[in-house]
């Protein structure tokens, strides 16, 4: 230890490339986040995560609760005008994502089992007959055809 | 001692003057109801189990300790029985006289009848000659032991009545000769009346002049007519005293006679009463034949009830007689019953031969092999009788089976029906006796077992069931263990050493539940052995399914739970399908927490790894029923 400090103090420090480093790695954040800096207040749909929307999907209600999902519809199971449609994610056949249709969507848009759509989706929490909470559930804002 | 007597022989008389003897030996008890002293209620006998009951019959029991016989529900004594089946049974034994001696008895009794009979014709008077015959005849009978001196004794009452009538005979002679020395005395006396009234009347008057010893003379005659006149009346007194004492004496010797001849009849000594009855009327000549009992005993009641008669000598004669030719009859059916192999009968009639001419010729001559052959049967038919009163009616039957070979006509239906009804008795209480055991109720349990053993004390079945709780008390430690290990759901433990407790099927309600334990935990063996399979010939989707499965059964049945074995290949499968049973798992958890999105997409993702999800497929559709049907 005295060693160290005695050579401490008899050594010239060159702290030139030091600085250079640091000044280099600010430029780049500072470019970095210019490049991906987003669209300040855009409406445009955010991409969905399904594993985590599948531990705890009310959690996607609060998080600027917009999203777009393309996938093929798998099934479709009607309840008077509101269908509940099962859609496989691109690359990942085997999960299906349950979303909810009410009524007709904005685009008109005839969903059809076995055809692709892209879905703008919003997390909603519903009530029962009982007056009961129903949780995370993916309603369709609008499809369109892809 | 005499009254006695006559009971002794009373029934006997009765039964056989009607051609009928009593069957209370055996069990048809018809005879039995003809008996008196019907006793309905036999402080000895309550508590114990009510007479047998055969198709509505009763069958009557003869107890032969108490000479009882059970019928109609009553009791009737017969207890004269003892007496003759006594004699019957010593008869049995007996061999039969046959000697030298024997023979000659039988031959002089013969003669002596002989006698009697050619002589018992109207008018046909026995001299003194073939009376002293007779006389010496049954002294002689006399000398043979069997004959029991009642020939001399008869011959003696012959001889007495004979002294009595012959002392007769000499007062008679006397007051005869009485009568001669009266009549001369009345001549004489006569005489010296007529003497001095003739001399009265010629002047003779006492005092007389002319003949002075006149007065003298009149004076003797009226001495000698006074002297005369007492000698007759004290002569007339003799006469009277000597007719009394002819009258009493022969009143005794009438009574002594008859009262033998009446011995002999009750004695069944009927050859010899024939003989005494039959003499009585050459010895006592005057035609009194009545006898003179008195009225109030049992031997003058004899007589009436029977004739309702006046007793007579001759009644004696009369029932000697038929005695004599009821007894002989009854032995020519016993030789003939014994010729067609019919021992029932032979072995009927000769007890009525026995009991009513024991001393007659015909009966005392019974060869011996016949009397074997009735006396083994006799003592089967008693072995019969206490082999029932005992209740052991496998006994009975063997006897029964016995005595079919002997008596082709022994009818053993009924006693068959009654002893195959009490066996079912005993083993159906028996039967439900062991319901009661298995069932636990020991109470229950033991009344009726006690009733089992009542009905039928020898009931092989009582051995096994006693052989059976013995057995099951000895099982107590294992049942125990058994019921330990079942509270601790230690299922497969007890499966693993079902051989060894097996034994708590003796108890019904522990027999259930290891049937139970032992097919479910067989039952879950052959399970996990096919889901085994399955998860190797497809690790994919093997093991989901298998997963599914036990978690089924185990929502449904919480023995699984319990099972070790079970919930170790349980774990396994869920370690194999890890995904899947992700997927389930937070499904579920997700369903609990009311995100039913969540939820949803959970169960679609766990029928992705397994398509046929039972689970998977209805919690999409409950969460799909819950999503669709909401408002927003």
């Amino acid at each position: 230890m005295a060693r160290s400090s005695r050579r401490g103090r008899n050594r010239k420090v060159n702290s030139m490339p030091i600085i250079i480093g640091v000044l280099g790695i600010l430029v780049v954040v500072l470019a970095g986040m210019l490049f991906f800096k987003p669209k300040a207040r855009s409406v445009e749909p955010e991409p969905f995560n399904i594993s985590r929307y599948r531990e705890d999907g009310s959690r996607f209600a609060s998080v600027g609760n917009r999203y777009v999902l393309e996938g093929k519809v798998e099934s479709i199971e009607t309840h008077g005008s509101n269908r509940m449609v099962a859609v496989s994610i691109r690359g990942n056949r085997n999960e299906l994502l349950p979303l909810l249709l009410l009524g007709t969507p904005p685009s008109g848009v005839n969903i059809t089992r076995g055809d692709k759509f892209i879905f703008d989706v919003s997390c909603r929490t519903g009530r029962d007959s009982a007056g009961n909470e129903v949780k995370g559930v993916l309603i369709v804002n609008d499809v369109k055809t892809k | 001692m005499k009254t006695l007597q006559y009971f002794s022989l009373l029934p006997l008389v009765l039964m056989t003057a009607t051609g009928q003897m009593p069957d209370s030996f055996d069990a048809s008890g018809r005879s039995a109801q003809t008996q008196n002293g019907v006793q309905n209620n036999d402080p000895m006998r309550i508590g114990e189990t009510p007479p047998p009951q055969v198709f509505g019959m009763e069958l009557p029991l003869l107890d032969p300790s108490s000479d009882t016989v059970s019928y109609g529900g009553a009791k009737f004594d017969v207890g004269n029985n003892a007496l003759v089946r006594e004699r019957f049974e010593k008869f049995l034994t007996q061999e039969p006289d046959d000697s030298e001696q024997a023979r000659l008895y039988r031959k002089q009794l013969q003669q002596i009848l002989d006698y009697t009979e050619r002589h018992s014709g109207s008018g046909s008077k026995i001299g003194s000659k073939t009376l002293v015959k007779i006389g010496m005849g049954l002294y002689k009978l006399s000398d043979y032991p069997a004959d029991g001196d009642q020939g001399g004794a008869l011959a003696s009452a012959i001889v007495s009545a004979l002294d009595a009538l012959r002392a007769n005979r000499r007062r008679d002679k006397a007051t005869a000769e009485l009568d001669a020395e009266i009549d001369q005395l009345i001549d004489k006396t006569n005489k010296l009346n007529n003497r001095n009234t003739s001399r009265g009347k010629g002047g003779g008057a006492a005092g007389d002049i002319k003949n002075p010893n006149t007065g003298n003379v009149g004076m003797n005659n009226t001495f000698l007519i006074a002297a005369n006149t007492t000698k007759i009346a004290e002569k007339k007194t003799q006469q009277g005293a000597n007719n009394a004492a002819s009258q009493a004496s022969l009143a005794v010797a009438r009574l002594n006679y008859q009262g033998l001849a009446v011995w002999f009849l009750l004695q069944r000594r009927y050859d010899h009463a024939v003989i005494g009855a039959r003499v009585y009327r050459h010895i006592f000549r005057d035609g009194d034949v009545t006898m003179n009992l008195d009225k109030d005993s049992d031997a003058y009641k004899l007589f009436t009830g029977i004739s309702g008669v006046p007793p007579s000598i001759n009644a004696v004669d009369t029932m000697a007689s038929n005695l004599r030719s009821e007894v002989d009859k009854s032995m020519d059916a016993v030789y003939g019953a014994l010729a067609q192999n019919k021992l029932g009968v032979a072995t009927n009639r000769l007890i009525a031969a026995v009991a009513v001419g024991d001393y007659m010729q015909s009966v005392v001559s019974f060869p011996a092999e016949h009397r074997k052959r009735i006396d083994a049967y006799w003592q089967l038919r008693k072995r019969a009788l206490t082999t029932l009163n005992a209740r052991d009616y496998d006994g009975v039957e063997a006897i029964a089976a016995e005595m079919k070979k002997m008596d082709v006509d022994f009818d053993d239906s009924t006693l068959l029906s009654y002893t195959s009804a009490r066996k079912r008795q005993s083993n159906f209480a028996l039967r439900s006796a062991r319901k009661a055991f298995e069932a636990g109720n020991d109470e229950e349990f033991r009344r009726l077992a006690t009733e089992a053993a009542v009905i039928w004390p020898r009931n092989p079945n009582l051995d096994k069931g006693e052989q059976e709780i013995a057995r099951v008390d000895a099982f107590e430690p294992v049942m125990e263990e058994f019921r330990r290990l079942l509270a601790r759901k230690e299922f497969r433990n007890i499966y693993n050493e079902r051989e060894r407790f097996q034994v708590v099927a003796a108890d019904n309600e522990l027999k259930k539940q290891y049937t139970e334990v032992v097919e479910f935990v067989g039952a879950t063996d052959i399970m996990l052995a096919s889901l085994k399979t399955g998860s190797e010939t497809d690790r994919t989707v093997g093991p989901c399914l298998a997963y599914e499965q036990m978690t089924l059964l185990m929502k449904k049945d919480e023995r699984y739970s319990a099972d070790k074995v079970f919930t170790d290949a349980y774990g396994q499968y869920a370690a194999q399908a890890h995904d899947f049973v992700q997927a389930l798992t937070r499904a579920e958890d997700c369903e609990k927490r009311a995100e039913y999105g969540s939820a949803l997409s959970c169960y679609f993702r766990a029928r992705c790894f397994f398509p046929k999800s039972t689970m998977a497929q209805d919690g999409i559709e409950r969460m799909t029923k819950i999503i669709i049907s909401a408002t927003y």
